[in-house]
């Protein structure tokens, strides 16, 4: 056992002080008797003649005495130093993520995290200096270094769980340049209060991350939405399709029934039944003669409450508008007349920035005007897209990223290249096919206006044979659709900004309506071309009035990972390390409070004695 | 017979007893008491040969015609019984509710007007001296007959509780100043730190029938008075500083009834006939239940 303020013992001074107490006499009632004889005989025991009397057993000293050892036991704050080694800086990570909202320990994850906080705080040295970090979507400093106690427990106080996923790697990070330059001797540690349901962290590999992980969470009862989208139905142009995911992630079958809502309407409702580790998708067919939005809402019960809804905003689709500049290209147009919803005009040269259309498609021909709207280039560049421009034959075709959006269910099998326009890939794009010498297709956000840039002439390949063209084409017009982006836009997962671009600038402020009814104003720089909203911290539709625009969207938490609640025993850290769950209990088991409620006890019970001894 | 002492029915009750002396009576004056001495009495005790000069009347003509020898009858002289009731009149006695010294006296009358109808000669010492009672004081140092029972009772009603006692000394004297030996009332509440043992063992040694009656005040038996408390002895002026609680009232009381029984135990050792008393005690219980059994009278 050691001591926190050993300097309380001095306290024990007061010791002599009651027995001096016990020495002096009592001041007495005066009482007239018959006789002191039979007193002389009983009472011989409390008889005083001298200022001090000889010291004899009293109950009531010893339990006086008792109280006051206790009592200054209880100052030196005396602890019991555990496994756990002292530390001079110990970073507290807290998960305030959407999964720590679990109800399976009482009241919530989240706050079982912050009583365990508490009680480390409490443990600390006076010496000993904390950093309290918050990390959800974002890693907030709730409290810099201090030793201050109160300050870290109102900092602990402060924090409060969100609806969004984990980012543990920015926190990680914080925290070990937190650590870093201690010395060994100072032995800083990082404490991460989490269920583990984070991603993976595979670049903390090879760190030796002194991290102490604590478990909270005992049972992983969930069934979640965890995909939502909304699409046109491809049987029938005028009804919406809307895609849910449902998954359970408990470890018994779950049953539930699924909603749908259009603007609040109740418009479908399916009894649901997932067996345990499934995820059943779930489409919904439904009419929509108005922009609006669709949520979906399970209506079991279980652990997390935050993933039963999502909602997500469903605009009536608009035709495309595509101008294709071309020579005469037989293929891209029918691939371009063939998908969906298209009005499609060809001209040979464009003269203007074709604001009114949705994307241009510049085909090996040169306009007069670069287009300030989306564009699809064949086989033509504009200045500003690379450094530098040459041409190169027979380039081969060795890799393409099947995962990007525009090339979904396309494949480079078989297609022939006789040449191409060799460039080095730009800042504002990525390779989308690469050739061993330069990067064939690259997509892109340059400034405002998307890119699709294809290097060599179509019609110089056995491209255009191949059926992956026209799935191409169809991906192209998808992805360079202005509404596809803005409808992506208005679905954001908690935690991320919301981000709409301002065609004019704003003059007053803006008003945002949250999902719980509040309104708040927010300040817009009458400069600026873009209005962020980061305050998306719960599911739900958020209305934002802009002058007299209304924009509406939906902030839904849709994270597999995080939906998955079981508390995870270790944490993984790539392929080889990991960190387990800790059962180390607080450094510094702190006494003080035991001793003092017994100190409490013991006086209790000694007034208790002195009022029966005399009454 | 109106007195403040005893009640009209309590006398009646007492008339029928008599004082029993265990030993003969040795006073010289007649009475109603069988003693050793020869005399003028109905009781035969015995012959003598006949000396001259002796009274003719007392020849057993009987003898003399069987044996032509000369006996005198002899016959038992009755004498009276000497009661001595030693009183405690010191202040301790002026305590209690009722007052001990009010119980002693209502003793005291009852034990010396049973003597008195018994034509017994009753002394009532009361002890400490008090110049200012010397004559009630000398009145009562030898009373005898019925007839002076209603100034015996008004000389004991105005006797007063006062002073400093010492026991041992008191007893001594009065056994000392008793020219003959006869039944002895002891009245206090022996609470003499100088003791008892001696003024005791003096009234038996001179040959006393002696009976001692404690008498403690209900407050003395069990305090009703609790706290930090500084006690002032009645008599002595001495202080005892006491913390005083209901939690110890049963070791006082253990403490008191060991005192008693000490007491007891000397008495008992030395033929003493002992009783304790509270002063609240029901009169008729002790005189006509106590003192019957224990043959103090009959």
């Amino acid at each position: 056992m050691n001591f926190l303020a050993p300097f309380a013992f001095l306290f024990a001074l007061t010791i002599p002080v009651v027995i001096v107490f016990y020495l002096l006499k009592r001041k007495r009632v005066v009482k007239l008797v018959s006789s002191t004889l039979l007193w002389q005989k009983f009472l011989a025991e409390t008889q005083a003649s001298a200022p001090f009397q000889k010291l004899r057993r009293n109950w009531l000293l010893l339990l006086q005495i008792l109280m006051l050892i206790l009592a200054v036991l209880a100052l030196t704050r005396p602890y019991f130093a555990t496994k756990a080694k002292s530390s001079d800086l110990r970073v507290l990570i807290l998960d305030a993520s959407a999964s720590m909202e679990s109800t399976d320990v009482a009241p919530s994850r989240f706050e079982k995290a912050k009583e365990e906080a508490l009680k480390w705080v409490d443990s600390l040295r006076p010496s000993d200096k904390m950093v309290v970090l918050q990390v959800a979507a974002n890693t907030e400093v709730k409290q810099s270094e201090t030793s201050e106690k109160a300050a870290l427990r109102r900092a602990i106080m402060s924090c409060s769980a969100i609806d969004s996923p984990t980012r543990l790697a920015p926190a990680l990070k914080m925290a070990e340049s937190l650590v870093r330059d201690r010395g060994k001797e100072s032995n800083p540690e990082i404490h991460l209060f989490s269920d583990g349901a984070v991603p993976d962290m595979s670049e903390f590999n090879n760190e030796a991350l002194p991290l102490i992980y604590h478990r909270i969470g005992e049972s992983g009862n969930n069934l979640g939405i965890t995909a939502l989208d909304v699409k046109a139905n491809p049987e029938d142009a005028s009804q919406r399709a809307v895609y849910v995911s449902v998954a359970n992630f408990s470890t018994n079958t779950m049953e539930s029934d699924l909603e749908l809502l259009l603007d609040g309407r109740l418009v479908n409702t399916r009894p649901l039944k997932v067996a345990a580790g499934e995820t059943s998708p779930q489409i919904f067919i439904a009419s929509q003669d108005h922009d609006g939005v669709f949520t979906a809402r399970l209506t079991a019960k279980d652990d997390l409450a935050a993933d039963n809804e999502a909602s997500i905003v469903s605009l009536l689709p608009h035709p495309v508008k595509i101008l294709l500049v071309t020579r005469g290209n037989r293929f891209l147009e029918r691939a371009l007349r063939a998908a969906p919803n298209v009005q499609l005009n060809v001209v040979t040269d464009s003269t203007d920035d074709a604001s009114e259309y949705d994307f241009v498609t510049l085909d090996d021909v040169v306009p007069t005007v670069w287009p300030k709207c989306n564009v699809l280039a064949i086989h033509v560049a504009n200045t500003n897209w690379f450094d530098s421009v040459s041409q190169q034959d027979g380039p081969q075709i060795v890799d393409w990223r099947a995962t990007h959006p525009v090339l979904r269910y396309v494949g480079f099998d078989n297609v022939q290249v006789a040449k191409s326009m060799s460039v080095k890939t730009p800042s504002w794009g990525i390779s989308l096919v690469d050739s061993p010498q330069s990067p064939l297709i690259i997509a892109g956000d340059l400034g405002r206006q998307r890119i699709l840039w294809i290097g060599f002439d179509t019609l110089e390949s056995t491209w255009p044979y191949r059926i992956s063209y026209p799935i191409f084409v169809a991906n192209a017009v998808e992805w360079l659709n202005p509404a596809t982006e803005r409808n992506a836009q208005l679905l954001v997962h908690a935690g991320d900004p919301f981000r709409l671009p301002l065609q004019q600038p704003l003059t007053n402020n803006a008003q945002i309506t949250l999902p719980d009814g509040t309104a708040h104003s927010i300040k817009v720089d009458p400069k600026a071309n873009e209005l962020v909203f980061g305050d998306t911290f719960r599911e739900g539709v958020y209305r934002l009035k802009t002058g007299t625009n209304d924009t509406v969207f939906t902030v839904a938490l849709l994270d597999a990972a995080e939906s998955n609640i079981k508390p995870r025993e270790e944490l993984q850290f790539g392929k080889y390390n990991k960190v387990s769950a800790t059962t180390l209990h607080r450094a510094n088991m702190e006494l003080w409070r035991s001793i003092a409620a017994v100190a409490l006890l013991v006086l209790l019970f000694e007034w208790w004695y002195y009022h029966r001894r005399t009454v | 017979m109106p007195n403040s002492l005893l009640t009209p029915e309590l006398l009646r009750r007492l008339e029928q007893f008599q004082l029993l002396a265990a030993r003969r009576a040795k006073s010289s004056a007649r009475g109603e008491r069988r003693s050793r001495a020869r005399g003028q009495s109905v009781e035969f005790a015995d012959h003598r040969n006949y000396v001259p000069g002796d009274d003719f009347r007392y020849l057993d003509w009987n003898l003399y015609g069987r044996l032509e020898r000369l006996f005198l009858k002899l016959y038992e002289e009755e004498r009276e019984l000497p009661v001595r009731i030693f009183l405690d009149s010191s202040e301790s006695m002026s305590f209690g509710e009722p007052r001990k010294f009010d119980f002693a006296r209502q003793i005291a009358a009852a034990v010396g007007y049973v003597a008195l109808c018994g034509f017994d000669r009753v002394s009532v010492i009361p002890f400490p001296d008090n110049k200012e009672e010397m004559a009630i004081r000398g009145a009562l140092r030898s009373v005898r007959g019925k007839k002076s029972t209603m100034t015996f009772f008004q000389n004991i009603t105005q006797l007063t509780a006062k002073g400093s006692a010492n026991l041992n000394e008191a007893l001594r004297r009065g056994a000392l100043e008793a020219r003959q030996a006869g039944v002895a009332v002891v009245l206090s509440d022996f609470l003499d730190p100088a003791g008892y043992e001696s003024g005791l063992t003096a009234l038996v040694g001179r040959g006393f029938q002696v009976n001692a009656v404690q008498i403690l005040a209900p407050e003395e038996l069990s305090p009703s008075t609790f706290g930090d408390l500084r006690l002032v002895d009645s008599e002595t002026g001495t202080m005892q500083e006491v913390t005083f609680g209901r939690y110890r009232m049963s070791a006082y009381q253990q403490m008191v009834q060991n005192f008693c029984q000490k007491l007891r135990e000397y008495c008992q050792g030395r033929g003493i006939n002992f009783f304790m008393a509270s002063s609240n005690t029901a009169l008729e219980y002790l005189l006509l239940k106590q003192l019957r059994q224990s043959e103090v009278w009959g």
